[in-house]
C-alpha cells in the first residue's frame, strides 16, 4: 500500500478512528483499489510508530464495516464491494464536514436563514466553474 | 506469566507513604503508560514489582504467581537512574549482562549498540546521560524478556534515538511481549502505549485506554451574554468531573454525554457552546490539578 496513511497522535480524535478514516477516505477517492492489500497490523504500527494493538481496533473496525477482508495467514485486503460504493463512501465523507460546520454554525449563533445565504455562497464559490464546465 | 496483577500496594518510607494502596491491572501483550508528575510514585512502583523495593503491605502476581527469582529472567528493567559502571566499558557490561541472564542475546545488543551509536571500547564514565541510557535500553531490549519495564527509556536521547526506542517498544508489543514504561515526554505515550494509568501522590488517580479516554473526555465551553447566570445544576451532573467558571465563561470537563451536557448548556443560556477533544497532555494535566473549581461553583449554585 503507498504510504496514505498519517495519524497525529497529539491530536484529541482517537488514533484508531484516525486510521479508519484515512483508510476509508483512501478507499472513496481510489488511492486503495480493491483488492489491494494493506499493510500487516505490525508494519503499519511501525510505519506509523503507533501501538499494535491500536491498528488490529481499526482493522477490525473497518472489516465490520465491510471495508476490508482479512484472511489469516494472507493478510487483509480491500473489499471490492467497498471501492464500487465509493461515491456512498464520499457522500459520508461530505456529510460529515458539512455537519461540523453546521454545529460551529449554531454554536455562535448564525441563523438558518443567514447559514443558507453561506451556503449558497460557498456552493458558487467552488462549484460554478464546474456547473459551466459541465 | 505475562498478566500483572497488583493489588493494594503500599509503600512507606518513615512516615512518607511513596505508594498508597495502588490496584493496577495490566493484561497481557500490551504497551502500557505510567504517568504522573514528579514524586508520584512512579518508580517505586516500579522497583516493588521488581522486587527492589519490599512493599509495605499489598500484593504483586505475575500470571498469577508472586515473584520469584526465576522469574528475574523474563523481566528486563531500565532504570530511571546510571546504573552503569564508571570503570567498565561498554563491551564489559554486555559480558556482565551476559552472564547474568541466559536468554540475553548477545547479538542483538551489539546490533542494538551499533543503531545508537555507541563504540562498545569507551567507559562508561566517556558516554553522555544519552548514551548511558542507550546502553541500558540496548541491553534491556536483548534480554529476551517478556516483560519490559522501562523508567523514562528516552531520558537525555535526542529525537531521532527517541523515536528508535518508541519503534523497539512497538516491535516487542507486536511479538506478544508486554512493555510497562514511564515517561515525562506524554507525546511519546500516546503513541506507543494502548492503555495508561496516572498516578497522584501515590495513587491511581485514572486508568484505560488511551484511544477510550480520547473519546470521552471532552471539554464543553459555553459563554454567557453576562455574568449573571446560573448552571442550573449541570455542575452537579456525575458526567462532569470538573467546572471551571471565570466571568462569563464555564467550562466543563465531562465523561461521556458531551453532547447532552452542551444542549443543557445552551439551554441556560450560553451561545458559542462547543465540545472540545483532549490528547492525553490535556487529560494527564486534568486529573492531577486538584478540582477545587468544582465545589466553588456548586457554591455558587447553591446560594444564588
Amino acid at each position: 500500500m503507498p504510504a496514505v496513511l498519517t495519524v497525529d497522535p497529539r491530536s484529541g480524535v482517537p488514533i484508531y478512528l484516525q486510521i479508519v478514516e484515512q483508510v476509508k477516505r483512501s478507499v472513496a477517492l481510489g488511492v486503495l483499489g480493491a483488492g489491494e492489500q494493506l499493510p500487516t497490523v505490525k508494519q503499519l504500527a511501525l510505519d506509523l510508530t503507533v501501538n499494535p494493538n491500536t491498528v488490529a481496533r481499526a482493522y477490525r473496525d473497518l472489516e465490520r464495516d465491510s471495508v476490508i477482508e482479512t484472511s489469516p495467514g494472507r493478510g487483509s485486503f480491500v473489499r471490492a464491494q467497498a471501492a464500487g460504493e465509493s461515491p456512498a463512501v464520499a457522500a459520508e465523507i461530505a456529510a460529515d464536514a458539512l455537519d461540523v460546520a453546521m454545529r460551529e454554525a449554531r454554536a455562535v449563533g448564525v441563523s438558518r436563514e443567514a447559514l443558507r445565504e453561506l451556503f449558497d455562497a460557498a456552493l458558487a464559490r467552488w462549484f460554478s466553474l464546474e456547473i459551466e464546465g459541465a | 506469566m505475562s498478566t500483572i496483577k497488583i493489588s493494594n500496594l503500599r509503600k512507606t518510607y518513615g512516615p512518607v507513604a511513596a505508594v498508597d494502596g495502588l490496584s493496577l491491572d495490566i493484561p497481557s501483550a500490551t504497551v502500557f503508560g505510567l504517568l504522573g508528575p514528579n514524586g508520584a510514585g512512579k518508580t517505586t512502583t516500579f522497583k516493588c514489582m521488581l522486587g527492589l523495593a519490599r512493599p509495605t503491605s499489598g500484593e504483586i502476581l505475575y500470571g498469577g504467581k508472586p515473584l520469584v527469582p526465576e522469574t528475574f529472567e523474563h523481566i528486563a528493567y531500565v532504570p530511571e537512574r546510571n546504573v552503569l559502571y564508571d570503570w567498565m566499558t561498554v563491551a564489559e557490561h554486555i559480558e556482565m549482562t551476559r552472564r547474568a541472564y541466559s536468554r540475553f542475546d548477545e547479538k542483538r545488543a551489539l546490533e542494538l549498540l551499533s543503531q545508537f551509536n555507541i563504540d562498545t571500547k569507551r567507559r562508561a564514565r566517556a558516554l553522555s546521560k544519552g548514551m548511558r541510557t542507550a546502553v541500558m535500553v540496548a541491553l534491556a531490549f536483548s534480554r529476551n524478556a517478556e516483560i519490559l519495564i522501562l523508567d523514562e527509556p528516552t531520558s537525555g536521547l535526542d529525537p531521532v534515538n527517541q523515536r528508535h526506542v518508541l519503534s523497539l517498544i512497538i516491535n516487542e508489543a507486536a511479538k506478544g511481549n508486554s512493555v510497562i514504561f514511564s515517561s515525562h515526554q506524554i507525546g511519546q505515550v500516546e503513541r506507543a502505549a494502548e492503555r495508561i494509568a496516572v498516578m497522584d501522590r501515590g495513587r491511581i488517580v485514572l486508568d484505560g485506554l488511551v484511544d477510550d479516554l480520547k473519546a470521552d473526555r471532552k471539554i464543553v465551553e459555553g459563554i454567557y451574554p453576562d455574568v449573571s447566570f446560573t448552571l442550573d445544576g449541570i455542575a452537579g451532573d456525575p458526567r462532569v468531573l470538573r467546572a471551571d467558571r471565570t466571568e462569563r465563561i464555564v467550562r466543563l470537563l465531562v465523561s461521556g454525554g458531551a453532547d447532552d451536557i452542551a444542549a443543557a448548556l445552551a439551554r441556560t443560556g450560553a451561545a458559542g457552546v462547543r465540545a472540545v477533544d483532549l490528547n492525553l497532555e490535556d487529560i494527564f494535566l486534568y486529573a492531577v490539578s486538584p478540582a477545587v473549581a468544582t465545589a466553588d461553583v456548586v457554591a455558587k449554585e447553591s446560594s444564588s
